[in-house]
This record gives C-alpha cells, sequence and structure tokens, in this order.
C-alpha cells in the first residue's frame, strides 16, 4: 500500500513519456491514428477516437521541451540517489 | 550578563541580542537582561534604520506574495467552498449519510452563479472533505495504534497515499469527461469536493470497526457505501447529464448512455476506494 506521491509522480511521468515516443509518420498513419484522418467534418460530436488523437497531438507537441528537462532531472536525480 | 556599554558600539551582537531576548525565554537569564539590549539596539541610528529597511523589505514581500497568489491558488474561488456554517455542515453530513429522502438536487443559482454553500444544501463545499480527510489521517493513526502497528512516519504515509489516490481520481475523470465530451460546468475544485466526500463514510467505519470490530466495520462501510454510491449518482447526474435530466427524462441515446455510464462508473469506485483505503486498518 506504499502508493505516495512521488510514486504518483513517477508514473505520470513515464506515461507522458509513453505518449511522447509514438511517432506520427511512422506508427500512428499506419493504425489510422494519424491526425489527418481523423477530422470528420463539422459535426456536433467529435467521438472518442478524434478526442483522443486530439489529445495525443496536443500532448506531445506541448510537452516536448519541458519532457526533456523533467527526464534529465530525472535521470540525474536517480544516478545519484537510485 | 555582558557589559552594557558594549552594546552601544557593537551593534551585530546588539541585534543578535535583541533578537535572542525576542525569543521564548530560555531561563539563561536573557529576560532579565532583555530590556536593557533591546534598549540599546532601538535607540542606536544604525539599526534602527536596519529595522526599518528590514521592514519594508518585509511589507514589499508581502505585496509580491498578494499580487502573484492569485496565479497559482485561485483564492477567491476557494473562499466560495468554504463559506459555510454549521447548520449547513449538519444537513450535508445527514445527507451523505442518508441521502434516500431528499428531493431537490439542483444547486440554486443567483445571477449566473452557484449560491454559497451557506444557503443551498446541495452546493458542494471544500470543508467537509478537508475536515474528514484529517480526521481519517488521524483515526488511521489511531487504528494502528490499538494494534500496536504504529510508528509516526505511518501517518505520512496514510496521507500522502489518500492524497495519491484523490489525484488519480480526479484526474482519471477529467480524462473521461474530456474524452466524452461532456459540456458541464463541473469545475476541477467541485470534482475535489464531490470525491472528498466520501472519507466521511471512511471514518465511520474504522471508528465502528474500532468499537465493535469487524462486524461493525463491514455494516457501517457496507451503509456508508450505498449512501455515497446514491448520493454521487444524484449529485453527478445533475452535473453530467445536465439536459435530460432537467426535464426528468429517463436518457436515451447513445451519447447520453455513455455519459449515464460514466456517472455510474465514477459513482462505482467511490466504495471500491473506501474499502481499499481503509481495509488494512481494521482487523
Amino acid at each position: 500500500m506504499a502508493f505516495t506521491l512521488y510514486s504518483l509522480l513517477q508514473a505520470a511521468l513515464l506515461c507522458v513519456n509513453a505518449i511522447a515516443v509514438l511517432h506520427e509518420e511512422r506508427f500512428l498513419k499506419n493504425i489510422g491514428w494519424g491526425t489527418d484522418q481523423g477530422i470528420g467534418g463539422f459535426g456536433e460530436e467529435p467521438g472518442i477516437k478524434s478526442q483522443l488523437m486530439n489529445l495525443i497531438r496536443s500532448v506531445r507537441t506541448v510537452m516536448r521541451v519541458p519532457l526533456i528537462i523533467v527526464n534529465s532531472v530525472a535521470i540525474v536525480l536517480l544516478l545519484l540517489f537510485g | 550578563m555582558a557589559d552594557p556599554h558594549q552594546l552601544f558600539d557593537d551593534t551585530s551582537s546588539a541585534q543578535s541580542r535583541g533578537y535572542r531576548a525576542q525569543q521564548a525565554a530560555s531561563g539563561l537569564g536573557y529576560p532579565a537582561t532583555s530590556t536593557l539590549p533591546q534598549a540599546a539596539f532601538l535607540a542606536d541610528p544604525v539599526s534602527n534604520m536596519a529595522m526599518a529597511y528590514g521592514s519594508s523589505l518585509a511589507a514589499q514581500g508581502k505585496e509580491l506574495v498578494d499580487k502573484n497568489i492569485d496565479r497559482f491558488i485561485p483564492v477567491t474561488k476557494l473562499k466560495y467552498y468554504f463559506a459555510v456554517d454549521t447548520v449547513y455542515v449538519g444537513k450535508k453530513l445527514g445527507l451523505l449519510v442518508f441521502p434516500y429522502l431528499h428531493q431537490d438536487w439542483e444547486v440554486q443559482y443567483q445571477q449566473d452563479t452557484p449560491v454559497a454553500p451557506r444557503f443551498d444544501v446541495n452546493a458542494p463545499d471544500l470543508y467537509i472533505p478537508a475536515m474528514a480527510f484529517i480526521t481519517y489521517i488521524l483515526v488511521a493513526g489511531l487504528a494502528l495504534g490499538t494494534q500496536d502497528r504504529f510508528s509516526p512516519d505511518l501517518l505520512g504515509l496514510q496521507a500522502s497515499s489518500a492524497l495519491a489516490w484523490l489525484a488519480l481520481e480526479v484526474v482519471a475523470i477529467l480524462l473521461s469527461l474530456y474524452l466524452v465530451t461532456v459540456n458541464t460546468d463541473l469545475t476541477t475544485i467541485d470534482l475535489v469536493a464531490f470525491l472528498g466526500y466520501k472519507y466521511v463514510g471512511m471514518i465511520g467505519g474504522v471508528l465502528m470497526g474500532l468499537l465493535f470490530g469487524k462486524m461493525g466495520y463491514y455494516l457501517v462501510l457496507g451503509w456508508c457505501c450505498v449512501s455515497i454510491f446514491v448520493f454521487m449518482i444524484r449529485t453527478l447526474r445533475l452535473k453530467i447529464l445536465a439536459q435530460a435530466a432537467a426535464e426528468g427524462v429517463p436518457v436515451r441515446g447513445a451519447r447520453n448512455q455513455l455519459r449515464m455510464y460514466l456517472t455510474m462508473a465514477v459513482a462505482a469506485a467511490q466504495p471500491l476506494l473506501m474499502y481499499w483505503l481503509t481495509f488494512h486498518l481494521v482487523r
């Protein structure tokens, strides 16, 4: 039951890293989740799949630079303190 | 202890002497000499200037914090959630334990803003969740103590564990609300308030478990679980399924069905978490 805030932060970092490594051209297009394939017109409801694709694309765009910083800090801390 | 004349010349020792004299009496005779160095401290022009500079620095820092605090913590919005009184707290606690007879679950509005919790028992507040969380930690410490398993760092572990589950719940629900494109006025703080109401049931369960053993724990926890389930469904139905619920029409259509599933999932997660966070405390 040692579910601490620190482990939550670690899990969140790993999840965001996992989303950031999904490559647009090599992977997402091949499974039909590329962002140019998703927009289904101007209907009212985007639907879950296009919401997910939007989310992935925005996470990748926004978190690119902060992830570099946070990952470097995490690597240094883990090297120093195990 | 020291020569008072020396304090006039050496301002640094006068400052430190004055500061130490202002601290709680350490019983070493400082209270006896405290008036003398303080008089010397205040009369010296250089230390006067230093004091004025220090106080202006403090005032500037306070201004800076006051200006920028609103960027990080929405203080004015938080004040709304703490505008409670005893009658509201009593009624809300009763509602959390026995929501079956309450008829009208709508929050009253007053010119586009929700009414303060003091005036409407349906409005969410942060007082009960905050108090319940702290009480839960204390009760957990009590329970661990009666089983000889207590150590002070376990309290911190319980606290951060419960906070971590709360954060995870909030993130999961916000994510699913985004994916299902619900147009709701459910803010994050509202969500934290609703998710914090389960601590009340948890406290009741653990206390009954301490008094009456496992049977008491299961009975009270079962009752509180069902009550929280009904409470969450009735409250969230109004927020998430706004249009359909307002007309009283039973929900139809794929989109409304998805929203209904989401509401039921959120409500069902509450009893699970209530059990998960308390079962190890009652033996």
